[in-house]
């Protein structure tokens, strides 16, 4: 401290740096930390809270892909059931295309087209 | 009577070997392993908060705050680099805020016979004096001066580090070390003197 300090002085003054240690020394430092670390527990880390929302995300993208799924499921087989009823009109004493579609059997296939080249 | 020249807290730098540990164990939710870092750098966090806030109590939430901060945000740490620079950046945030928000009461300026050198009190009070000196001193200083040199002559980090913690270039750094000291110093002296 005795020396006049230039402006670009990068030598700490050990004399400052103890009384100015002094003037700002905390007291009760256990209690302190002791304070501290109870409030930990009110504390979450972000990265747990990202983790959390890409649950959340997860949840809902995945009941929004069932929707969707459900949706498409549900138009695909009403056009279905339609042109089932159709063809099977359209075929008379031919079996529905669901009783060929469920069958074990291949179907016969001069049963099929019979039934268009009626058509 | 001059102060005890005591090592500086900051001389006694923490050790960093087991900080990388201690801070992946943190991560892992171990609170365990992060009041180890709050007690290692709790005395640093509360003086650079004090530093800023006045009011012991204030500081001390201040610090506190900070403390929870950091841990929130300790994914976003860079492990290859020291702990003390980031943490310290986030306790004076936590402390300006606070400040900001509670427009915490002003010190009043130094009692014109303690600033002209008059009676010095008992020998006794004599630290305690000086130390409330200083501290009003302190608190008369812009806000970023005082922190610099707190963080530079009391914790002894380097321009570069200060630099870092506050955001600024290093040569601003600098002149708000040499600034502050030249108060400081001045008031030393007279305390010395008389």
């Amino acid at each position: 401290m005795t020396h006049d300090p230039t402006p670009f002085d990068s030598r700490r003054d050990p004399e400052l740096g103890a009384a100015l240690s002094a003037a700002l020394e905390p007291r009760d430092h256990a209690a302190f930390v002791q304070r501290v670390v109870a409030s930990l527990d009110r504390a979450r880390p972000e990265s747990w809270t990202v983790l959390a929302g890409w649950a959340r995300r997860g949840v809902i993208a995945a009941a929004i892909a069932a929707l969707v799924l459900g949706l498409i499921d549900n138009r695909g087989t009403a056009p279905a059931t339609v042109a089932e009823e159709s063809f099977a009109s359209g075929t008379g004493d031919t079996l529905p295309p669901s009783a060929l579609l469920a069958s074990q059997d291949a179907p016969d296939a001069s049963v099929v087209f019979a039934s268009l080249v009626r058509r | 009577m001059a102060p005890d020249v005591q090592p500086p807290a900051g001389a006694a730098r923490i050790a960093g070997e087991d900080e990388s540990a201690l801070i992946g164990r943190a991560l892992a939710g171990d609170r365990g392993a992060f009041g180890v870092l709050v007690e290692r750098y709790a005395p640093q966090a509360r003086r650079v908060a004090r530093a800023v806030l006045a009011d012991p109590d204030d500081a001390d939430d201040a610090a506190q705050d900070a403390f929870l901060s950091a841990l929130t945000k300790l994914h976003q740490y860079d492990r290859r680099r020291p702990f003390g620079p980031w943490l310290l950046r986030i306790v004076a945030n936590a402390a300006t805020d606070r400040r900001r928000r509670r427009q915490v009461r002003r010190v009043e300026p130094l009692d014109p016979e303690l600033a002209g050198g008059g009676a010095r009190p008992d020998v006794d009070a004599e630290r305690s004096a000086l130390s409330q000196r200083l501290r009003e001193a302190l608190a008369q200083l812009p806000e970023r001066r005082r922190v610099a040199v707190v963080l530079f002559d009391v914790e002894g980090y380097s321009h570069r580090e200060i630099a870092e913690i506050l955001g600024i270039p290093e040569g601003t750094v600098r002149s708000e070390v040499f600034h502050a000291r030249r108060r400081l110093r001045t008031l030393l002296d007279d305390w010395k003197e008389g």
